[in-house]
């Protein structure tokens, strides 16, 4: 029996904005650091940051279970204390985060990237350290791109399977997303109810790519 | 006191630069080329150019010295720099971008009332808005405003005018005069337009290719035969300051003093008000003799003081410097002279001359 639409619906905006949060800060320095330094080992790093959206979403949530597990990195016998996270919709979120890294971080270094950084400079000239020039000028000039970032990130999450189901399985009621459900209710053929939430997501996506584009449309406020 | 005490070396693509100057001036200039290192100076001043070493001290305050291993971050240097293209907070309106400095203005003690700054540069009543609906001229004026309220030792101007066409200019150019007058800040102005660092500065460096060329007052650097090639390159005027007297026929008069008028084209301009007249060297007439029947309206009577040698490829060049002081006013003109006149004329230093020139070569360059 399917749990109907809302509570996968619930369950996916939960896990979604907890991969969000997850990914947003790491996302955001990382996208910043590709846009402003001239780090060693950079083009290595873009490319790992790259690499989610190649691999199969099957790998990544075999790699973040082999580290959760008891005899993982981030498992029991390491830490001294179960995290309990796998099977959880926090393991979800988790394997969503790791998927939508690649779009927030590209997302958030194109942002940087439009803002003028003599912009920055000159708010130094000015008497600001670098943390007011930084928090002063350039992340609200930069605001509309990092806001697209975390959509983008968002709706990524949104749509997350192939990780999500290996971490934290396919529970309805606890971890059973919108794109979970659309499966479980395709195998035992509930065709009208996939439907529905082939039409919830479709609906979703729409809305958070109709905000990313009015974000980063070219007319809007830059500094270039 | 020393003002300003530059020993710097920035590698650049194409050379090197490497300036030492030294001076005690309050209003210093740099004019050169594009392309000659000017804003690269200023970018090394106000802290901003990675490379840059050497020495540089401003007032009393030690901001480079690369042998010591010192290197102040551009917040320590109290510096208000105005780059060429303004580069305004396009996210703060006109207020907001005035007082985007304005914490360190408190802190150091040396606050300007941000209202007066608005007022001398007639910014009053646009504090709220945004910076996109602002005209070129009025967006170089709040990035003035913003050094200006950021409490800074020293004012860096990066080509203020460049960029404006001819009226703007001669709007924008009172007002740093005006600045001058009002805060007596001191300041380092880059320009590749001679008049400007000319009317804007008590001493001038004069930059080529990343070197010093020369340095000196306005009034005698120009006629230094290194510096005057390429003042008349980027087209050097003469600027007389004086009063409008009144206007006949389409003809405005201005005095020099109460002997000496320069006549030129009406500008529609009120008796009283002070201008800078400008006139190209090459524009003027040097007479040994008074001379007599002339369409020219300006016949000003002077002494020479200065007369450059001739460049050693003689007859290469269309004309050497000659500095005449007018009678009366004491202001000097540079008059470009080609070596056989000069050679037939027989001129040299403290030779009674009279300078010749047409009405419709001046134009007025400021009306204050």
């Amino acid at each position: 029996m399917s749990p109907g639409p809302l509570l996968p619906l619930l369950l996916s905006l939960k896990v979604a904005a907890g991969a969000t949060a997850i990914i947003l800060p790491p996302g955001v320095a990382l996208g910043w650091l590709l846009a402003r330094r001239a780090v060693r080992g950079r083009s290595v790093l873009e490319t790992l940051t790259a690499l989610p959206l190649i691999l199969p979403s099957t790998a990544i949530g075999y790699l973040l279970l082999r580290l959760l597990s008891r005899d993982g990195l981030l498992g029991e016998r390491t830490l001294g204390f179960d995290p309990g996270l796998l099977l959880t919709w926090k393991a979800a979120a988790a394997a969503s985060a790791i998927m939508a890294l690649p779009l927030v971080a590209r997302t958030a270094r194109l942002a940087f990237e439009r803002v003028d950084p003599r912009l920055e400079a000159l708010a130094r000239t000015l008497g600001l350290g670098p943390w007011s020039a930084f928090f002063g000028v350039t992340l609200p000039l930069a605001r509309p791109g990092l806001l697209a970032a975390a959509i983008l990130g968002f709706g990524r999450a949104l749509g997350e399977f192939g990780a999500t189901v290996i971490v934290a399985g396919n529970i309805p009621g606890r971890t059973q997303t919108l794109a979970l459900a659309i499966f479980s209710d395709m195998q035992i053929g509930h065709d009208r109810e996939a439907m529905v939430l082939v039409g919830i997501t479709t609906a979703l996506a729409f809305a958070a790519i109709w905000c990313v584009e009015a974000l980063l449309r070219p007319g809007r406020r830059s500094s270039r | 006191m020393t003002r300003l005490q530059l020993d710097l070396t920035v590698p650049l693509d194409r050379y090197t630069l490497a300036v030492r100057w030294e001076t005690q001036a309050t209003f210093l200039g740099i004019f050169g080329p594009s392309g000659a290192g000017k804003t690269t100076i200023l970018e090394a001043i106000a802290g901003l150019r990675r490379g840059a070493s050497g020495m540089i001290r401003v007032a009393d305050r030690l901001c480079l010295d690369s042998a010591a291993g010192v290197s102040l971050p551009p917040e320590e240097r109290g510096i208000g720099y105005v780059p060429q293209e303004g580069l305004l907070f396009p996210h703060r309106d006109l207020l907001g971008n005035v007082l985007a400095g304005q914490r360190r203005a408190e802190d150091s003690g040396r606050r300007l009332d941000p209202e007066k700054v608005l007022r001398v540069l007639e910014l009053g009543g646009l504090e709220h808005r945004t910076v996109e609906t602002l005209s070129g001229g009025e967006r170089q004026r709040v990035a003035l405003a913003r050094a200006l309220c950021s409490g800074p030792r020293i004012l860096l101007l990066d080509e203020p005018l460049a960029g404006l066409d001819l009226p703007l200019r001669r709007r924008i150019l009172p007002f740093l005069l005006r600045v001058r007058e009002e805060f007596a800040l001191p300041t380092i102005l880059v320009s590749h337009d001679p008049t400007e660092v000319r009317i804007l500065s008590d001493e001038i460096l004069v930059l080529a290719e990343g070197r010093s060329v020369a340095c000196g007052p306005p009034e005698r650097i120009f006629s230094d035969p290194r510096v005057f090639p390429m003042a008349r390159d980027e087209g050097f005027e003469n600027a007389l300051r004086g009063q409008v007297t009144d206007e006949q026929d389409g003809m405005t008069r201005v005095a020099l003093s109460s002997e000496c008028h320069v006549h030129l084209r009406g500008e529609g301009l009120a008796p009283d008000r002070t201008v800078l007249v400008g006139v190209r060297a090459e524009d003027l007439i040097l007479a040994i003799a008074p001379p007599h029947g002339l369409s020219a309206q300006n016949v000003l009577p002077g002494v020479i003081r200065e007369v450059a040698e001739p460049p050693g490829t003689a007859g290469v060049d269309s004309g050497v410097p000659v500095m005449v002081e007018l009678a009366g006013s004491g202001q000097v003109v540079l008059a470009s002279i080609t070596p056989r006149s000069r050679r037939e004329l027989g001129l040299r230093p403290g030779l009674e001359v009279h300078v010749v020139f047409k009405a419709q070569a001046c134009r007025v360059l400021a009306a204050l």
